[in-house]
């Protein structure tokens, strides 16, 4: 594909950068840094896991990549396209999208209603939306319950919805943070079942922040480990799981 | 064919119809009494309806509360005044309006759509500017915009007359014209409520952060709520000036922004149904108040119960139902017509699918 071409497909709002590149991004709050010069490079036909412990920085690179947070330095590329100045919709339209580790849903508005929302602010029709939704639900399996109230859902259920809500119009990227967060092990199996597949059935990048390790080592293509805001290492998780460094600082603990 | 998808229409339609026949019974009720005190009464609850409903397109859908509406009611009332007072008069108390309207006189439908297209334009200035603010900073720039219309309107002469009246406009509103326009009012309301716009605002007014990654415009969308919302509270006025006949600024302030509110906010902000239900029952409270204190049942009130006792119910309402009546829900016929005619749809396309 050509530069041109390429260009042009992204600011039509047509979901096809073929890779999200944060490049030498840091964060600093009052002169904190939440990260510091990392980079890293998420494929469309890859889960890309993104591990660390707790205050790592993984939510607030997410954050950066998705239009939430203005990095200090460095910049988010989808593309060749540079993303400075794009708000959240921005980010959006042209094919980024997220979930929340809070879940986030429209509490006062039905199942099917909450990825309608996504649908109608791409440019569908209402009716045209609803279809779409209707097969996201019935995709990731709360189809049945579409017509409920989000706020009565179950918590597994609130998570899938929220991904169901940002896979609306076949997003290009999709940042999932922390989508297992509180589940068992055999929902959270279910769970990361469909997300593998999401690349294959979307054409679309997963960035998948997770803290169950055999999980995210076994569906990531590509890992990569933040500590203290800072890169500890990338790799294959082959790669990762021999990586000295990580294993004393992360995987150890776990061990 | 046809009766597979008039059901699910009808359904999806339902609480604005159902809310229609009541405003029909009482309307219809109030005609029958004959007695013009009802008459009179019944008028003004249309033309109330029509702003709540109005102010609820915004409140409701965006969750932000307005306390500027009513400068829109007072910039309609106006329009529809400029338009239609005599000539004459405005020839020599309204010297500073231009020729137009000085020396015409529109008809009724020009003047309400006057009303309707003046507080739309205000609101689309004010509203660009000040619906980038969050909730409480711009409940409290609406709040400003009611006290500059109202100090621009009792001060600028030549326009309004400033703090005398404008005379001689047509009273040609009565219960029925106000209920023709209240239906208008709701039916709009309705649309917009369930249109793309309606859906995307409610969005955002459930989690903004959310709506956000959701791809939706919370400005525009916010903005575009506003300006149908000031367009119909203006209609309101509108109505109203030709309603009373005679027009002063007074009552487009403190005293109106406040009933309006409590209506909004006894029938439940978050409905359509609650809107409408708030203005029958405040209405309703507040007539028979009054008719206590003038002695209705022998003993007469003391003077103030009427405002004394609103202020009770609100705050038992606030209390025991926080949501309001309705509780944000919207009127219908209790079967379940919707859930129905989706299944079956559903039923039939997936055959298809397979």
């Amino acid at each position: 594909m050509t530069m041109v071409a390429t260009e042009r497909a992204v600011t039509a709002g047509g979901a096809s950068a073929a890779e999200l590149r944060a490049e030498h991004l840091t964060v600093r709050f009052q002169g904190l840094a939440a990260i510091s010069d990392v980079s890293l490079q998420v494929e469309r036909h890859q889960v890309f896991g993104l591990i660390g412990p707790n205050g790592a920085g993984k939510t607030t690179l997410v954050n950066c990549l998705t239009g939430f947070q203005r990095p200090t330095e460095g910049r988010v590329l989808a593309g060749r396209t540079d993303t400075a100045g794009w708000s959240p919709t921005e980010f959006r339209r042209n094919g980024i999208a997220r979930t929340f580790q809070a879940g986030r849903l429209f509490t006062d508005m039905t199942v099917v209603e909450n990825a309608e929302v996504t649908g109608v602010s791409l440019g569908l029709s209402r009716r045209a939306a609803r279809v779409q939704a209707m097969e996201l639900l019935d995709w990731i399996g709360i189809a049945d319950k579409a017509d409920e109230h989000a706020s009565i859902l179950a918590y597994t259920d609130q998570r899938r919805l929220g991904i169901a809500r940002a896979l609306m119009l076949s997003p290009a990227f999709i940042l999932l943070d922390e989508p297992a967060a509180g589940m068992s092990d055999a929902e959270c199996e279910d769970l990361m079942v469909l997300v593998a597949s999401i690349p294959t059935t979307f054409i679309c990048g997963v960035l998948l922040i997770e803290h169950n390790m055999r999980v995210v080592m076994g569906i990531s293509d590509r890992i990569h480990v933040l500590d203290g805001g800072r890169t500890l290492a990338e790799g294959t998780p082959g790669e990762i799981q021999r990586h000295e460094a990580v294993m004393a600082a992360y995987l150890g603990l776990e061990a | 064919m046809s009766a597979k998808t008039l059901l699910p229409a009808l359904a999806r339609h339902q609480s604005p119809a159902l809310l229609a026949l009541c405003l029909l019974a009482i309307v219809a009720l109030a005609s029958l009494t004959g007695s013009d005190t009802v008459q009179v009464t019944v008028a003004e609850m249309m033309i109330r309806v029509i702003v709540v409903v109005g102010l609820y397109v915004f409140i409701g859908n965006s969750g932000i509360i307005s306390f500027g509406h009513i400068g829109f009611m007072c910039v309609g009332a106006y329009a529809a005044a400029w338009a239609t007072a005599q000539p004459t008069f405005k020839q020599i108390m309204l010297s500073g309006l231009p020729v137009f309207l000085q020396e015409a006189e529109y008809p009724f439908l020009v003047a309400v759509a006057g009303s309707f297209a003046l507080p739309a334009l205000v609101a689309l200035i004010l509203g660009a500017a000040i619906m980038r603010l969050s909730g409480t900073a711009c409940s409290i720039a609406t709040f400003a915009f009611l006290v500059i219309v109202n100090s621009v309107y009792s001060n600028w002469d030549s326009v309004t007359a400033g703090v005398s009246s404008i005379i001689g406009i047509p009273t040609v509103v009565g219960p029925w014209i106000g209920f023709a326009f209240a239906l208008l009012a709701i039916a709009v309301a309705h649309l917009f409520q369930i249109s793309r716009f309606g859906l995307m605002l409610r969005a955002s007014r459930d989690d903004e952060v959310a709506a956000r990654a959701s791809a939706v415009d919370v400005l525009k969308v916010r903005l575009a709520a506003f300006v149908l919302s000031a367009a119909l509270v203006g209609m309101g006025g509108g109505l109203y000036a030709q309603f009373l006949g005679i027009l002063t600024v007074d009552p487009f302030y403190l005293n109106l922004s406040f009933i309006t509110l409590a209506m909004l906010v006894v029938g439940g902000m978050f409905s359509l149904t609650g809107a409408v239900c708030g203005v029958v029952a405040v209405t309703a409270i507040v007539e028979v108040l009054r008719f206590l204190e003038r002695g209705g049942l022998g003993v007469a009130l003391p003077q103030g119960s009427q405002e004394l006792g609103l202020g009770v119910l609100m705050a038992l309402i606030l209390v025991f139902r926080p949501k309001g009546l309705t509780g944000g829900r919207e009127l219908r016929i209790p079967r379940r017509w919707p859930q129905l005619g989706f299944r079956r749809k559903r039923l039939e396309q997936r055959p298809q699918e397979g």
